[in-house]
């Protein structure tokens, strides 16, 4: 048998392959019955075992270009990306992102940068009136003691929604721009951090000597706890990034980022939730007429609830969650034997393979 | 210079090119190419322009819709809100959904896999696209550019916090096999001894000159033909005035293309001398395939 008549009988499976493929691509999975997917698992299979039998077949180097990306074609096709699973996501952020974050020394030092530099530049600018002027600016200063000049009285919820929606869009900006800026080994986000903080500590100290002290301060009060945890949550989870380029527990540089990423990416989430929550209180109870108690109450419940997430659930257990959940600091470490080092890497490329995946229908 | 245990000089086998191998869990190995900037800046730019056009056109929907309603403060919200997803989640939301591909990247031909040639999951589609921030760093994506110059998948920041890949998805059109059918050629082919069956090397290199004759001219051809035309004509015994050309083509032919010829009561045996290619038949073809056709009788000798 030659390669033309070889050509000529496998033809027809090919193209029938192609169709299918073009179809899924055009429609979706969902659009094919279970026939019809079968077939396009055995067509991808012989178009493989074709592929793998190139070379004995002796086919020219342009069908063998062809068979390459009409297999690329029906892989994609086949192992399609997994979509967010609720449950995965839920048990992430309520059990694995509290636990980490607990014993991340990433969030502590961000934690202690914030706070001290926020304290710092507020005092100064209690006590020096040109220090805020100089980190802040005047412009922005004169316009936010317009904002306060009249106490809190916007109360119709549907008046509202804008300065929710610009909220949401404005801090968690602020945020995700500081979690990004950690990837440069740690120093944009700790850079970015020092900025928010001074300016935060600048418009705090400054407004405790004006006369609109009062508003300012009843008016941040409710939304203030979640904000500011969130930020600090951001400029923790890039220091995390930035820092595995580091330290990186024996791994490559690459390696190490790599799981530094995909530790960050729950504790994204989380801070994101934090930021929109902080923006809806903004929005609806900061600026509202009810009277401070409420505010304040408010404020005592969000912290009890963070206090919850970070301590409550953060608190690290050992007895029964050994297995569910590897403590951070022995997943980096790689065998130090080579002997060892086989059957793992073996055993971990077994069982990631199926999760990332996901066959058709 | 490297020498390995059998005293050969060690070549350097890494990837020259911009192909990246992927084996599939079927274990099959196949090839994609890596996008490159140039591939990846105008899908950047059609995402950008869709971007850009959906806020404009949603800004004034919204604001006559809600405005109409009295509701402006409504319309404002939402707009900022649909904003910050466009600025930060675009990119997130369509490869997660669309299987590693936005709009842009579906127009440009280009797919983000994962580098061990899975599909990408959601955390990593969101992950590469928030640190485009960094890579856009100082300015016209400078960063970016100076970290995909740096490894052999041109991923930017971005790609190697997550492990991922741009590939690109060209198409190829599945041809026949080139046939020559000069009469010439087909005159020469009679007087090649049947016996003669080209080698799996041979056969190789024949297909790529055949592949890429159509673009010289006849007696750069020949030029090209006579390395391996002279002595394969010395050990046919073939004339000295023999076109070098078509002896190769006449070569090809009998390697690669079947005789159109009817079919002759010749013995059986001459099959056996040209089937030794493989006889083609796939473990894995499927009920649906035709069956594989007979081997033909040769009517050579």
């Amino acid at each position: 048998m030659k390669v033309s008549d070889l050509l000529e009988a496998r033809r027809e499976n090919w193209q029938a392959l192609e169709q299918l493929c073009s179809r899924l691509e055009n429609r979706g999975r969902r659009q094919l019955d279970a026939p019809m997917v079968s077939e396009f698992a055995s067509l991808y299979r012989s178009a493989c075992a074709d592929l793998a039998l190139a070379d004995a077949y002796q086919l020219p180097q342009e069908t063998v270009h062809y068979l390459h990306q009409l297999v690329g074609r029906a892989h994609n096709q086949l192992y399609r990306s997994r979509l967010f699973n609720m449950r995965t996501w839920a048990r992430q952020l309520l059990v694995d992102v509290p636990r980490r974050l607990f014993r991340d020394k990433a969030l502590r030092l961000a934690f202690f940068i914030f706070w001290g530099v926020f304290l710092l530049s507020g005092s100064l600018s209690y006590v020096r009136s040109d220090f805020a002027q100089r980190v802040v600016g005047n412009e922005m200063l004169t316009q936010i003691e317009g904002m306060y000049a009249q106490p809190a009285g916007r109360d119709n919820p549907a008046f509202c929604c804008d300065r929710m929606g610009f909220y949401i869009a404005h801090n968690a900006g602020i945020g995700l721009r500081c979690f990004a800026m950690g990837l440069l080994f740690g120093v944009g986000g700790l850079l970015a951090t020092i900025q928010n903080a001074a300016i935060l500590g600048g418009v705090f100290g400054h407004m405790a000597t004006t006369t609109q002290s009062d508003n300012f301060f009843r008016f941040v009060t409710a939304h203030g706890p979640y904000e500011l945890t969130a930020v600090v949550m951001a400029a923790g989870a890039g220091m995390r990034l930035g820092f595995s380029l580091l330290d990186t527990k024996g791994q490559t540089r690459i390696a190490s980022l790599r799981r530094a990423g995909a530790e960050a990416m729950p504790t994204m989430g989380a801070f994101l939730v934090l930021f929109s929550l902080a923006a809806m209180i903004e929005a609806f109870i900061s600026p509202s007429s009810l009277p401070y108690a409420v505010k304040a109450g408010v404020a005592v419940f969000s912290i009890a609830t963070l206090v919850f997430y970070f301590v409550f659930l953060g608190y690290p257990r050992d007895a029964g969650t050994a297995g569910r959940t590897a403590p951070p600091d022995t997943v980096g470490h790689l065998p130090s034997s080579p002997a060892d080092a086989r059957p793992e890497r073996e055993m971990s490329q077994e069982s990631t393979m199926p999760e990332g995946r996901r066959a058709v229908g | 210079m490297p020498v390995d245990d059998n005293g050969f000089m060690k070549v350097d086998t890494r990837q020259l090119d911009t192909r990246v191998r992927v084996v599939t869990p079927e274990n099959i190995a196949f090839q994609y190419r890596i996008a490159g900037p140039f591939q990846r800046l105008p899908a950047y730019l059609i995402d950008l322009g869709i971007r850009v056009g959906v806020c404009l056109i949603s800004s004034i929907g919204l604001t006559m819709i809600f405005g109409l309603a009295g509701l402006e403060s409504v319309g404002q919200g939402l707009w900022l809100l649909l904003f910050f997803v466009l600025a930060w989640f675009y990119g997130c939301l369509f490869e997660t959904f669309w299987n590693g591909q936005t709009p842009g990247k579906r127009l440009m031909r280009i797919r983000v896999l994962s580098i061990e040639g899975q599909a990408i999951n959601a955390s990593q589609a969101t992950l590469r696209n928030i640190l485009r921030v960094v890579d856009a760093l100082p300015g016209f994506y400078l960063l970016g550019l100076i970290s995909a110059a740096m490894n052999d998948r041109f991923q930017r920041l971005g790609d190697l916090a997550c492990g991922t890949m741009v590939v690109s998805e060209e198409p190829h059109w599945l041809r026949d096999v080139a046939k020559v059918k000069e009469p010439d050629v087909l005159r020469l082919a009679d007087r090649i001894p049947a016996s003669f069956q080209p080698n799996r090397s041979l056969a190789r290199a024949l297909a790529a000159y055949v592949g890429r004759r159509a673009k010289f001219t006849p007696s750069r051809r020949i030029q090209i033909a006579r390395y391996l035309g002279v002595p394969l004509r010395e050990q046919l015994g073939l004339a000295q005035r023999t076109n070098l050309d078509y002896l190769l083509c006449a070569l090809y032919n009998r390697a690669f293309v079947t005789d159109e010829a009817p079919e002759s009561d010749e013995p059986e045996t001459s099959a056996t001398v040209t089937a030794q290619v493989m006889d083609g038949v796939n473990p894995f073809a499927p009920v649906v395939a035709r069956e594989p056709a007979e081997v033909k009788l040769d009517e050579g000798i």
